[in-house]
């Protein structure tokens, strides 16, 4: 009788020894490839201070399609299969989560708005530069560096250096001062924007026709002085 | 030809003053543009004229500074021309550049002479535009300057203000900027240089004196007063030499042809450029 063992373990032998070799070829597993596998941990990683964010802060709820935040409720049931109505965005973890050919689409297919300040037109930054690679965790979560709590840290001393929690107030993304948005977000710099263009409408709508109107005036002055060749009482 | 008689009307500190606020307000308009239009070709353009957009910044903050100090001066050099023993007649007198109510009824009256209603006003030293003219500096600077150096310290004044507050000054700074550039290469150039009884240029900030026929007519009451007082004599002064004329012509058209070069570029680029 054939000893079958014999033949199942040269066949493992097949399989075990370049799996091994492989493993002693292969780079072992990085940091960098532990951060993109896992949404949740990664931004503790990267963090310098204590790391231990339960500790004083709030737990994160599961990433499930019901996502709801405490107190805010969007339809009747929280549950969309793209997630694109449901979820307050600002406070996932992948803030992309769900969105249909996400691999597919660049940051300003839907952020337009967001690509025209001074950081992206005049510094030239990419998104990333901010925002950081995938996962993009919404700015208010609690782990993400763009969160107000550590984003002077994290994000804005990479150029301003000494930057203060009061420094990452600034609104890199500001609304058009002029529109309802600024009114809603940004009141204090739409009222400015009002004031200012009203100040400088108002300077103007004096100034030109009254200039417009002395240089007619004292055109005809003068034509008339010419023509009776002498001076003019008016 | 006899030469015209010439009345002294601006002091040497008053054209030093003058010439230096040209300068330093033409460079600042140049170097602002260039940044605030540096996301097109004709900001680009500009901006290498100064060394390109990092350069231009460098400029401009150091004019600024040189501003600051020349409004600072020229503010100690006010007070000194205060009469302190005789101060309400000082600053409300005929003399002072503080508007008063003569100033609203003269542009009453002179709106009323727009339509051939009235005769002109009779303006005396300083007329109801002068004042503006004078006085919109004293809004606009410390604006400008407050702003920029917000802007230039953005992480001491986020020590002091919120974060945000660098938003509010960087609008406040570029809006302001746009309306003086606006007021001064428009109203103001052609109110000193352009209009019929001024043109081809209101001589009288760089020569220092005016021609005594040309005052009688702008402002008759300034003249009356110096009769009256028996200072017209002593107002009198040389007209300026005919190599000084040529100079400040050429000085003069320049910058207004950089003026304009600015502001009708500017016109142009301002739809390719957002505020924020």
């Amino acid at each position: 009788m054939r000893d079958v063992t014999q033949h199942n373990s040269a066949g493992a032998h097949l399989v075990v020894v370049p799996l091994l070799a492989l493993l002693l070829l292969l780079p072992g597993p990085v940091s960098g490839q532990e951060e993109v596998a896992s949404a949740i941990r990664r931004y503790k990683d990267r963090d310098s201070s204590t790391g231990v964010y339960e500790q004083y802060e709030v737990l994160p709820r599961r990433q499930l399609p019901f996502v709801a935040v405490p107190g805010v409720r969007r339809g009747l049931f929280p549950y969309s299969p793209t997630a694109a109505s449901v979820r307050v965005r600002t406070r996932l973890a992948d803030s992309h989560q769900g969105i249909k050919f996400y691999a597919l689409r660049r940051c300003e297919y839907c952020h337009i708005e967001q690509t025209k300040d001074i950081h992206t037109t005049r510094a030239n930054l990419t998104c990333r530069q901010c925002h950081g690679g995938e996962p993009i965790a919404s700015i208010q979560h609690y782990y993400s560096v763009m969160n107000p709590i550590r984003k002077h840290a994290y994000i804005c001393s990479k150029c301003h250096q000494g930057s203060s929690a009061s420094f990452a107030s600034y609104i890199v993304h500001e609304p058009a001062p002029g529109s309802l948005t600024a009114k809603k977000d940004f009141p204090v710099l739409y009222y400015t924007y009002w004031f200012m263009l009203i100040l400088f409408g108002g300077t103007m709508a004096f100034f030109i026709p009254h200039s417009l109107i002395v240089g007619f005036r004292e055109l005809f002055r003068k034509k008339r002085k010419d023509k009776n060749g002498a001076e003019n009482s008016d | 030809m006899a030469p015209k008689t010439q009345i002294k009307r601006f002091s040497t500190f008053d054209r030093v003053f003058h010439l230096y606020l040209m300068l330093t307000f033409i460079a600042q308009a140049a170097t602002g543009f260039s940044r605030l239009f540096i996301t097109t070709s004709w900001g680009k353009s500009l901006a290498s004229l100064f060394g390109g957009y990092e350069m231009a910044l460098v400029i401009h903050q150091w004019v600024g500074i040189l501003m600051i100090v020349g409004f600072v001066i020229h503010s100690l050099y006010l007070m000194t021309r205060i009469d302190w023993r005789n101060l309400r007649a000082s600053i409300f007198g005929p003399d002072s550049l503080v508007p008063n109510l003569g100033d609203f009824k003269h542009l009453w009256q002179r709106i009323l002479w727009f339509f051939g209603l009235s005769a002109p006003p009779k303006f005396n030293r300083w007329a109801y535009w002068e004042k503006f003219d004078y006085w919109a500096v004293y809004w606009g600077l410390p604006l400008l300057a407050i702003t920029g150096l917000m802007t230039m310290y953005p992480l001491a004044t986020s020590r002091i203000l919120p974060g945000w507050s660098l938003n509010i000054a960087a609008l406040l700074h570029r809006a302001e900027a746009i309306l003086a550039v606006t007021y001064i290469f428009i109203v103001h150039f052609f109110i000193g240089h352009l209009r019929p009884s001024s043109f081809p240029m209101n001589e009288g900030m760089f020569a220092g004196s005016v021609p005594l026929e040309e005052l009688a007519k702008e402002k008759p009451a300034w003249i009356e007063r110096l009769k009256k007082e028996g200072k017209l004599e002593s107002a009198q002064t040389a007209p300026p030499a005919l190599w000084y004329r040529v100079v400040y012509y050429f000085f003069g058209y320049a910058v207004l042809a950089a003026g304009v070069y600015l502001l009708i570029n500017g016109i142009v680029y301002s739809q390719y450029i957002g505020l924020h």
